[in-house]
């Protein structure tokens, strides 16, 4: 677990660009969007993508993202029990 | 009608980016590929304001916020953007993800800065202006398209100020595209360049303007006798008479299959004139004719015209009257009149 | 106040190749939208309005040898210009300034997107590099007819057309042409298509524009334009116009690149102006031909817009529920379709609607009027980016 919330913390800093910000400066229950990252609505496209891409997970609905991109660990789990590559 | 005046100018380009010392320090080059020297973003931007905009976007974005900080005009009321090519890089991103094994799976990103007007929002969306937003791509003579619009909104005063920009990058693999088609090339003195300019125009006289803007005119043809009518035409609506010009801007560049048209036609067009160039400069791009139109307004600022732009003969005296005239593709023809502040 | 005519339209849409054709489309309810069949993608079968024939058969109906260069958008750009020059009887008119203002955002992206490898790696395909850009989908209209003296492109994505008929009546204004072919032209690309799809907005099945349960989007292709001409043009040519473009109103969003703002500010700013613009109150207009793509964002945004707008709202429908989203086109294609509805007196209804929004006081027409008078029409188009106009069109003898 602790290895997949690795690599998703760098997929992550690595699709939205998040120059300047390493993995241990996300925290892994600290929220994604409004305060912690301040991450925003595009953002959780380029999300639902890499959901897609990396880990074979399709959300058709946009509100999906919004319960699943809580946090890194919800994230995580979720692909962990969800994920098809 | 009202006049209209260049307020404020700042360009990101091959020259050294937002100052004029390319008016005594001129960068030459031997490449035929010189991409803009970008200054360093983060002395400007926070850190989740540039994140997400490409090469394009913050050069366009940077040039945009000088502008306004020199005009002092903090809200315009109108935006208006000019670009040949668009957002290459991002466009070629997405191009390259649209192969099948890539099972179309894009990012949204990339799209949504792929599309022309995201430029132009972009600056409305930093500005907050919620005026008039307009962006032109009309191949060579884009920046022309868009100043006419300008222009228009200006002389009849349904503006005021006008925040015209017009930007154009060049990718590595899009130089080589447009070798191909004949576009660029390999010739010596002449290169494919980058274009970030960005120009705060109004309809109201003010001390520190750079200059004026007395008239703009495209059109659209081959045949030299009519492209001569429509220049006596625009300079008889100005009024101004072709012995008041002190020299004739032109776009060459250096290469034959671009400069054969002036060479045919400035004889007929415009006999016994004076001539500048620019693009040795600042390169060849679609919004090109920008980067000259500013640099035109910077000698009649300065009341000079430095010899590096001189083709042939330096113009006599201080310069008053500046025309431009850009011809792309043998079939795209623009006119710019630029006139000094003082008289 | 303003005095711009239309003179002549021409369109093509997937509601048919000609006026005719989709006026008889919109009276008898039929929609173009259908599974996507012409575009190679891996997303076939999607909900699509295509027009219905393949750039061999666009072609054919041009007279254009088979071996020649030419991109779908550019095809049919040449089309619609083609209908409208016809019915404006600009053929034979010489020694006039006719400008074409023409409205697109993927230009030839049908091609690069088809041979971007072979660009990069070999020299049998270089011919579509120099199509790909806006201004050339422009300039192969232009070459067709040999007539025009000003040709401008406008890029503002899904306002691209509504903007060239602004620039097309203000270039008539300033007197700087005798006549303008303004519009806009837009062929469906994979490339768009995947880029509304990343932004999850692609409808899976037929559009509803305004309805409670709203999915997104269709996408739609096509070209339509309309000749302006001034007062003093009709005089000298002795033609009768079709309509008035009495009003414009150009704003922006400045909200977010890709969403509008919940209280549709840009949409209320280009409304008001064009209103302003053609001296009209909002109890004037007869009928609103709104963007109304279907998305939950746009119809909501555009939705509180009008109702603040207009108060009591007039009849409201978006015909994008027949055509699909053609994107730059858009502008263009509402604009030939709000004639048609002036010149005919009905009201296009919006299809496949069933339950009102909540959020809103009105519900978008949905059964024909007999007889409806209409006057002035109001036709929004909004593109990412908050690029926002209205036009206003209004029956001639309404000067």
């Amino acid at each position: 677990m602790d290895e997949l919330i690795l690599k998703l913390k760098r997929e992550i800093i690595d699709v939205l660009n998040l120059e300047e910000v390493s993995p241990e400066d996300i925290a892994t229950d600290a929220p994604l969007f409004g305060e912690g990252l301040g991450l925003d609505s595009i953002d959780a496209l380029e999300l639902i993508v890499l959901m897609e891409k990396n880990y074979g997970i399709k959300l058709k609905d946009p509100t999906q993202g919004r319960d699943l991109f809580k946090s890194i660990r919800v994230m995580a789990e979720y692909i962990r029990e969800n994920r098809t590559k | 009608m009202n006049d209209v005046y260049i307020l404020a100018a700042q360009h990101i380009s091959s020259q050294t980016p937002l100052c004029e010392d390319w008016m005594d320090a001129p960068r030459l080059y031997d490449d035929a590929y010189v991409r803009a020297i970008d200054p360093d973003y983060k002395r400007y931007f926070a850190p989740n304001t540039a994140r997400r905009l490409g090469r394009i976007l913050k050069r366009a974005l940077l040039t945009s916020q000088q502008v306004m900080q020199t005009s002092a005009v903090n809200l315009p009321d109108a935006v208006i953007t000019a670009t040949g090519g668009g957002c290459m890089e991002n466009t070629e991103v997405f191009l390259n993800a649209l192969t099948p094994e890539q099972g179309e799976l894009l990012s949204p990103t990339c799209f949504m800065q792929s599309t022309h007007n995201t430029i132009g929002s972009l600056i409305a969306i930093e500005t907050q202006c919620k005026g008039y937003n307009s962006t032109y791509s009309h191949k060579g003579i884009s920046f022309e398209c868009a100043l006419l619009d300008a222009f228009l909104q200006l002389e009849n005063g349904e503006a005021d100020t006008v925040l015209l920009g017009a930007h154009d990058e060049l990718t590595s693999n899009y130089f080589r595209l447009l070798c191909r088609t004949g576009y660029l090339g390999l010739s010596p003195g002449s290169f494919g360049g980058e274009t970030a300019l960005a120009l705060m125009l109004s309809g109201t006289p003010c001390p520190q303007a750079l200059c004026r803007v007395r008239g703009v005119e495209i059109c659209f043809g081959m045949d030299p006798q009519a492209i001569r009518r429509t220049l006596e035409d625009f300079l008889q609506r100005i009024p101004c008479d072709s012995g008041e010009i002190d020299a004739v801007m032109l776009g060459v560049n250096n290469r034959e299959a671009n400069d054969r048209v002036y060479a045919d036609w400035c004889p007929v067009l415009f006999p016994g004139q004076r001539f500048l160039r620019y693009k040795h400069l600042f390169g060849e791009s679609y919004t090109a004719p920008a980067l000259g139109c500013y640099a035109a307004a910077v000698c009649l600022h300065r009341q000079r015209i430095p010899a590096h732009l001189c083709s042939g003969d330096a113009p006599m005296g201080e310069p008053r009257h500046i025309l431009l005239y850009n011809c792309f593709e043998h079939k795209n023809h623009s006119f710019i009149l630029l006139s000094s502040c003082g008289k | 106040m303003n005095r711009v005519f239309i003179t002549g339209a021409g369109i093509i849409s997937a509601l048919g190749v000609n006026k005719t054709e989709v006026l008889e489309s919109l009276r008898k309810h039929r929609s173009g939208i259908a599974p996507l069949i012409y575009l190679n993608t891996l997303h076939r079968g999607i909900p699509a309005g295509e027009v219905k024939r393949s750039n061999r058969e666009m072609m054919q109906m041009l007279g254009m040898p088979p071996e020649e260069i030419t991109t779908r958008t550019s095809l049919l750009g040449m089309i619609a210009v083609d209908e409208a020059l016809q019915q404006a009887g600009l053929e034979t008119d010489a020694g006039m300034r006719l400008a074409l203002v023409s409205g697109t955002t993927v230009g030839g992206m049908d091609m690069s997107e088809q041979y971007y490898k072979d660009f990069l790696e070999n020299d049998t395909r270089n011919a579509y590099i120099a199509t790909h850009d806006c201004g050339a989908c422009t300039e192969m209209i232009a070459n067709r007819t040999g007539m025009f003296s000003m040709l401008d492109t406008i890029s503002t994505a899904c306002s691209s057309a509504a903007n060239a008929i602004m620039l097309g009546a203000k270039l008539i204004l300033h007197q700087r042409a005798d006549a303008v072919v303004a519009g806009g032209c837009e062929c469906i690309t994979r490339f768009h298509l995947n880029g509304f799809n990343s932004f999850l907005i692609l409808d899976g099945e037929a559009c509803k524009p305004f309805d409670e349960h709203r999915a997104g989007l269709n996408l739609g292709e096509g070209a339509a334009y309309v000749v302006l001409e001034s007062g003093e043009s009709l005089r000298r040519r002795n033609r009768e116009p079709l309509c008035r473009l009495s009003g414009w109103g150009n704003a922006c969003d400045a909200f977010h690149q890709t969403a509008s703002s919940p209280r549709g500010e840009g949409a209320v700013l280009s409304m008001t102006k064009a209103l302003a613009s053609a001296s009209l109150s909002p109890s004037e207009i007869s009928y609103v031909n709104a963007h109304g793509t279907g998305t939950q964002n746009n119809d909501l945004s555009e939705g509180i817009a009008l109702e603040r707008v207009f108060g009591k709202v007039p009849p409201v429908s978006s015909t994008k529920s027949f055509t699909g989203h053609t994107t730059s086109a858009a502008g263009g294609v509402e604009a030939v379709i709000s004639l048609l509805a002036l010149q005919h007196n009905f009201i296009p209804v919006n299809l496949n609607f069933s339950s009102p929004m909540k959020e809103l006081s009105f519900r978008p027409s949905t059964h024909d009027i007999p007889a409806f008078p209409l006057r002035h029409i109001l036709s929004n188009s909004f593109g990412f980016g908050g690029n926002n106009t209205s036009l206003i069109f209004s029956k001639a003898e309404d000067s």
